[in-house]
């Protein structure tokens, strides 16, 4: 008797697991074309080495890894990229939240000064690009223009090896700002109103009922915050492709930058796969730690 | 007393923050309403002539038509609404398997699912459009579109919302003879509604805004699409810019007008993905 129960409910489950896979199959299929079909030829690529003379492919093993931690262009790179990393994402998430806080305050006509803030994300990453390519032209841009009105002397800008990644950062920030924002006051509106009643009565000012209330209840959306943008600005390319080569004098040269030169510019596909592997590696990482913050508390709900 | 203290400069504040942040959009705007000759010349010194034009004129905009640009626009709109029409379903299968069908090793399959659609394209771009040269999808809008298709948010917020429809209404819906192809199209799909537009703009935008793909796969005329034939635009030797900017404005003013139809949506979208 029990073993035919037992016998049911396997059967039961076998077929939901049948089922599911009719289901699961498209999605399947697309996810081992387009991510599981590259990232193997990628990580098989970085173990090659093609000749151009006679188009032999041989394996290397992990020679152009090697290669690659000798190769000045790609520590040019990994500085740039560290440095960019340390700085922007940093200051993307405070200016998000200081805005996040600003726009929930009661404030007249407080709903259009921040759609004004969100208007920009519609615009897509080389839209942005070419409009701030024309602000910054150093003889007749806006930029310049703005800052003559101000008394201030012209800049060169991107032409400059000392501004062009803050000029990058600010055109990144133009656009991603107000995506991180919005993040950020559904976190703050979620915010107990009593926490800050409470809080009142005892007499707490502005700072004290941020610092207590404010930005410890908000910790988990900053935290999310923080790692999905350190991911999206890790992979950017548009404006240093477009805008500025990687120049002057390699201090745009971000990492995805550095990739696709390498494997089309210079042909050097093994050391472009290789490279590729370590992007996707640290990407997997902190995508990873971005998926268990979002996972964990829809979980327990 | 302090309250009212500091409400007056806030308010200016914000609103000098929302003005700067508008100001380039509206630049361009302008721009894309007159010739482009005129461009540089209201730059300098700045006036009100720079940001507002009392002739405004649609020449730029139709003079779109014949442009590669315009080619490009129209091949997005393409690419764009095929990846949604296609990728909704495909999403939207996943995610019921993931929360309505109880199967061993659900949840592993739902970490893996999800995490490897997480994982930025861009990532692998380069690697992927060597494969699909081999696979002749180079300037083919399968090649543009297949990527897109597949979209790790998307199915981590339709199965939240797949997890909250009650089983017995599924249980009910099987024993009155309805197939679990029938329970998903009829049950789970419609009540998941505000889910499922979330997830529709999710996969749009996705395709709207690639740079990089398309970039890689896309570059013959047939198959251009939007932002790559606007950043070639500059690499020109005489660039119209009147000609850029109206480009630049269809491609910022369409994704624009969806997302704020869609405001309620999109916002209920990021609020539900866990985040609270």
């Amino acid at each position: 008797m029990t073993s035919t129960i037992a016998g049911r409910t396997r059967k039961v489950r076998r077929g939901y697991g049948r089922v599911a896979l009719a289901f699961l199959a498209p999605a399947i299929v697309v996810l081992v074309l387009v991510r599981l079909v590259p990232a193997a030829s990628a990580l098989y690529g970085s173990l090659t080495r093609s000749s151009l003379l006679t188009g032999d492919t041989r394996f290397v093993g992990w020679e152009n890894y090697a290669e690659l931690l000798g190769n000045p262009d790609f520590r040019g790179a990994v500085g740039v990229t560290v440095l960019f990393t340390l700085i922007i994402n940093p200051l993307q998430v405070a200016i998000a939240f200081a805005l996040a806080v600003l726009f929930t305050r009661r404030l007249a006509g407080v709903r259009w000064w921040r759609s004004l803030v969100i208007l920009p994300i519609a615009v897509p990453p080389a839209v942005s690009a070419v409009v701030w390519n024309v602000i910054y032209r150093p003889d007749d841009g806006l930029a310049n223009a703005v800052l003559s009105v101000l008394g201030l002397p012209p800049q060169p800008f991107l032409t400059s090896p000392d501004q062009a990644l803050a000029a990058i950062i600010v055109l990144l920030s133009w656009v991603g700002v107000g995506y991180w924002m919005l993040f950020l006051i559904a976190g703050i509106n979620d915010v107990p109103g009593e926490l800050y009643e409470a809080a009142a009565l005892d007499g707490a000012g502005p700072w004290r009922k941020f610092f207590h209330i404010t930005l410890p209840m908000c910790r988990r959306p900053l935290a999310f915050v923080l790692v999905a943008d350190t991911v999206s600005n890790l992979l950017v390319f548009a404006p240093v492709q477009m805008l500025t080569g990687g120049g002057p004098e390699g201090s745009t040269n971000l990492l995805m930058y550095d990739i696709y030169t390498r494997a089309y510019t210079l042909g050097d596909l093994g050391r472009a796969q290789a490279e590729v592997v370590v992007l996707v590696l640290l990407t997997v990482v902190i995508v990873a730690a971005q998926f268990r913050m979002l996972r964990g508390d829809s979980e327990g709900a | 007393m302090s309250r009212r203290r500091t409400r007056l400069p806030l308010t200016i504040l914000a609103a000098a923050v929302g003005i700067l942040c508008a100001i380039p959009l509206l630049w361009v705007l302008t721009n894309s309403l007159r010739p482009g000759a005129e461009t540089f010349g209201t730059i300098s010194p700045l006036s009100w002539e720079t940001f507002l034009t009392l002739t405004p004129n649609v020449d730029n905009y139709a003079a779109l038509a014949g442009t590669s640009l315009g080619r490009g626009i129209l091949n997005s709109i393409i690419v764009s609404v095929a990846t949604v029409a296609v990728g909704l379903v495909i999403c939207a299968m996943a995610a019921f398997a993931l929360a309505a069908l109880p199967f061993r090793g659900r949840s592993a399959v739902f970490s893996v699912i999800v995490l490897s659609f997480l994982i930025p394209f861009d990532a692998i771009a380069i690697p992927l459009a060597d494969v699909f040269r081999t696979w002749n999808l180079q300037n083919t809008f399968t090649g543009l579109i297949l990527p897109g298709l597949g979209n790790g948010m998307a199915v981590f917020l339709l199965r939240q919302f797949f997890l909250a429809v009650p089983e017995d209404l599924a249980e009910a819906a099987r024993l009155d003879g309805l197939g679990w192809w029938g329970i998903f199209s009829r049950i789970y799909a419609p009540l998941a509604r505000p889910a499922m537009i979330g997830a529709a703009l999710m996969l749009f935008l996705f395709q709207w805004q690639a740079y990089v793909w398309p970039l890689l796969i896309g570059t013959d005329s047939e198959h251009i699409l939007g932002p790559v034939a606007l950043a070639n635009m500059q690499g020109q030797f005489s660039v119209d810019y009147g000609l850029m900017f109206a480009g630049a404005v269809v491609l910022i003013a369409v994704p624009l007008v969806i997302i704020l139809t869609l405001q309620r949506y999109f916002i209920q979208s990021v609020t539900t993905s866990g985040l609270k």
